[in-house]
């Protein structure tokens, strides 16, 4: 049993139609990366997910659970975390609280913990622990969007252009964590234009195009085809 | 013949016209006193609907001043109005020599068109510095606006006889001149929807991010139509005090407002004709409901159901209950499609 | 003409409108902070508080604290209740349905006071010990004011704490900031708004005791211009600021309390005129008030 699995969606905005019939599936341990033109769906697709929009149709299991009528807090809850596109940290509040709230609904004792498993992961947001957060760095933001993510203990983190607007340096560090958190046992569901770093990092890749899935399978298979070529590598 | 959906819409239009005349007509041949006196009223408030509808309904702005502009209206009207002998008696000012001076007793219609200019004039005071801001700004400086001009009704006892109000009023409103009125009002509105200000108008209720995009200045925009309703209420303002025959500062009180904000909403925002469906039932009601709370002595009981209307329609039909029905949506400017 | 004492005494009277301006100011702001929405019925809220208190303690007889705790408890639950059946539905849609909501809401539980209560006001008289007078240095005051100043004060410092040091305040603070990123941390939304309610109105509620038992007259529409000055308040000090809803109700109440005191005598009747062409100065002048951020258009 896959650990996500979504099942013929289809989400609306208005009445424009953003994903039609989609299905895709995540396994657990893995890597998986979504990539796509712009306005293809893929962030649609990880908020339908993270349970920011709802679909019309379809459902959404995870776990082998229905989540589909579920707010998004209650699959924070279940352990899906989203790291959403321009990082939406809270930026009047400092570095630490940022982090606390992603642990909102744990009530276990080992917070404390992994407050301390985050700053060694970057280490930059313990020197940085009492700034407001909105005053850092985008490169800096991005880390504190994913401490504060990981915070909640998840099974499944999903991460919407985590690379966008980044330096290439940090864009390295960023892939470096994204590797250490796969080690760590967390499932990753990545969207990307960068579409060299999620080959690179990818166990199994979906392509979309136009609200649809296009292609799917291990990066090398995918990137053999030639429109996929064409379209992403430039050649 | 032709099918009435085949005729173009100014055709459309002057035949409603007709057929409300007649109607009007017939009406006042036929009906009592009572009757005829409720008919008017709900003209007068029609009108105060349709304005309030151009800033609330079409812009996505939220004005809570409406009776603030009606209370300029009324006074201003009623000053030119007022019969020269019964100034001197009632202590109310003669008018200046560029107003006519103090022999001078101003006919209805240009003192009407004054007060309308007036209550416009206030508005593009209050409104300029408070339109830039997000829409709720607005609310409560337009309400604020309300308080200051029944505040000052209140206080410029030489003017206005303060809190005692002025009565005696000539009574120059009747059907005709409301429904005339009404007529004029929602015939500028619609022509100002189908204008090029229109679309800019709708454009900037459904995104005012996109409608700057497109090189639409929102703030031009909501300010002609601010000023407009604030016209047109002045106007509605005028009618009522030559209807009631007297005015007093705190007629023109939160609750006239919300009365009107709650003809627009159970009529339908939005909609050209929804205002004066709204203020039907809404005054229609309170004639049937006013002998029952009076009789079982249970003060409060129409606004109550007022109220319970209100967040009602909000809950459950936001649209309004003309919203949807609406007779003359042909009116209405079609929106250029796509997303 | 004014001598320091006179000074001194308007000061005072400033300082304890104030308090009852930046109370609600208060819980105001935390409502507009989640929703954009102006409650108008905050200013019910006050009014339900002033007669629930009146009803036990005058007319029931009962002791004074079990009467103001009641006030607390009937301003929270209404609070609660306001928030379930008025405003859940409508979250996620225009702002302005809230607003007008807020209008109905405002204008329904005026009238139910008034039926209840009959239109005419009441003598609201507090326990003894409230009203007992004092004079210090030639400045009259009672132990109300006292009352109210140091409980404002308490209630702001309680309520400071709990948004800095809670997980439940923080996540309001975060829930204001924006609503969805809210979400994603697994905040439930619905949850933080209630919690707003119920402590904004308790809060309401005990500013109506206390408007009672300072100016020693309740009626069914009190409430109305308290809560609009409220919002006045945090227009002044900031609109999205906590701490500017406070300072922008102390000085609402100062302002309005000092223009009375010190302009003609003709001018008194014009205070609410005052405090809004203050406002529409403010807005055009500072939009963003004492300690605001900048707000989207």
């Amino acid at each position: 049993m896959p650990l996500l699995e979504v099942d013929r969606i289809h989400v609306y905005y208005g009445v424009i139609p953003a994903l039609v019939d989609l299905s895709l599936a995540v396994d657990e341990g893995m890597i998986v990366a979504l990539v796509g033109a712009n306005g293809a769906g893929k962030s649609t697709t990880l908020k339908a997910i993270a349970g920011v929009l709802r679909p019309r149709a379809g459902r959404i299991r995870f776990r082998g659970q229905d989540i589909t009528r579920l707010g998004a807090d209650r699959r924070v809850r279940l352990g899906i975390a989203l790291v959403p596109e321009g990082r939406q940290i809270f930026s009047t509040l400092s570095v630490r609280e940022n982090l606390l709230l992603g642990a909102y609904h744990r009530r276990d004792p080992e917070v404390k913990k992994d407050l301390e498993w985050i700053y060694s992961l970057f280490p930059v947001l313990r020197e940085r622990m009492h700034q407001v957060a909105g005053t850092m760095s985008g490169g800096e933001q991005q880390m504190l969007a994913f401490g504060r993510a990981l915070m909640s203990r998840p099974k499944l983190l999903l991460l919407d252009e985590p690379s966008l607007g980044l330096a290439p340096l940090v864009v390295r560090e960023i892939y470096r964590v994204i590797e250490q958190i796969r080690e760590a046992g967390i499932t990753i569901f990545l969207v990307e234009q960068n579409v060299n770093m999620a080959m690179h990092v990818a166990d199994y890749m979906y392509v979309m195009e136009a609200g649809q899935l296009k292609m799917e399978g291990v990066p090398q298979e995918v990137m053999r085809d030639e429109d996929i070529k064409r379209a992403y590598l430039g050649g | 013949m032709r099918r009435w959906t085949s005729l173009p819409g100014g055709v459309k239009f002057l035949l409603g016209i007709a057929a409300l005349f007649l109607v009007l007509f017939i009406a006042n041949s036929t009906l009592n006193r009572y009757v005829l006196h409720v008919i008017t009223l709900i003209g007068i408030y029609s009108v105060a609907t349709t304005s309030l509808n151009l800033t609330n309904g079409y812009t996505g702005l939220f004005s809570l001043g409406h009776a603030g502009f009606m209370a300029v209206g009324a006074y201003v009207a009623t000053l030119l109005t007022f019969p020269v002998r019964l100034r001197i008696a009632y202590n109310l000012p003669l008018l200046p020599s560029f107003l006519g001076g103090p022999e001078y007793q101003w006919p209805f219609l240009p003192a009407l068109i004054v007060g309308g200019i007036v209550a416009a004039i206030a508005a593009l005071f209050v409104g300029a510095p408070v339109l830039r801001l997000r829409g709720h700004y607005l609310s409560v400086a337009s309400l604020g606006f309300m308080v200051i001009i029944t505040t000052l009704a209140k206080g410029l006892k030489d003017l206005t006889r303060g809190a005692a109000g002025i009565q005696a009023i000539p009574r120059y409103t009747n059907i005709w001149w409301v429904y005339a009125w009404l007529v004029v009002t929602i015939y500028v509105i619609w022509r100002l929807l189908n204008s090029s200000y229109g679309r800019a108008m709708l454009a900037i209720r459904e995104s005012e991010t996109a409608a700057q995009s497109q090189g639409i200045h929102p703030m031009r925009y909501k300010l002609l139509s601010f000023v407009i309703g604030a016209f047109f209420a002045g106007i509605a303002g005028g009618l009522y005090a030559h209807f009631a025959r007297s005015i007093r500062p705190y007629e023109f009180s939160f609750y006239m407002t919300f009365h009107i904000v709650i003809m627009l909403i159970i009529g339908g925002a939005g909609t050209l004709l929804g205002p004066t469906v709204g203020a039907a039932i809404v005054i229609a009601l309170k004639y049937v409901l006013k002998p029952v709370e009076e009789g079982l002595g249970i003060y409060g009981l129409v606004e109550i159901i007022y109220a319970l209307m209100l967040i009602g329609v909000m809950l459950w039909r936001p649209e309004g209950i003309a919203g949807g029905v609406n007779p003359l949506k042909f009116l209405m400017p079609k929106r250029k499609g796509g997303s | 003409m004014f001598t320091a004492t006179y000074v001194a005494q308007q000061l005072l009277n400033g300082i304890v409108l104030g308090s009852m301006y930046a109370l609600l100011a208060l819980g105001m702001t935390v409502v507009y902070g989640i929703l954009r929405l102006i409650n108008f019925a905050h200013g019910a809220l006050v009014t339900v508080g002033a007669f629930t208190f009146f009803g036990i303690f005058v007319v029931l007889g009962w002791p004074f604290a079990l009467a103001l705790v009641a006030a607390l408890v009937v301003g929270g639950v209404m609070g609660f209740l306001l928030d379930l059946v008025g405003y859940r539905k409508l979250r996620g849609g225009p702002e302005v349905s809230l607003l007008i909501t807020s209008l109905g809401i405002y204008i329904l539980l005026e009238n139910f006071i008034k039926l209840l209560a009959t239109p005419q006001p009441y003598a609201f008289r507090p326990p003894a010990f409230l009203v007992q007078l004092h004079n210090v240095g030639g400045v009259a005051f009672r132990t109300v004011d006292v009352f109210i100043v140091a409980v404002s004060v308490l209630i702001m410092v309680a309520f400071a704490l709990f948004v800095k040091r809670t997980k439940l305040g923080i996540a309001m603070r975060a829930t204001a900031e924006s609503v969805e990123a809210a979400q994603l941390v697994g905040i439930g939304v619905n949850q933080v708004v209630a919690v707003a309610f119920v402590l904004g109105s308790a809060v309401a509620a005990i500013t109506g005791f206390m408007w009672g038992a300072k100016y020693g007259q309740i009626s069914y529409d009190m409430g109305f211009m308290a809560g609009v000055k409220a919002f006045v308040a945090i227009v002044i000090g900031g609109i999205g600021s906590i701490p500017g809803a406070m300072i922008g109700g102390f000085i609402l109440g100062l302002v309005e309390t000092l223009a009375v005191g010190f302009l003609p005598p003709g001018f008194a009747e014009y205070r609410d005129a005052i405090v809004f062409t203050l406002l529409i100065l403010v807005l055009l002048l500072r939009p963003t008030g004492i300690m605001g951020r900048k707000e989207a258009v």
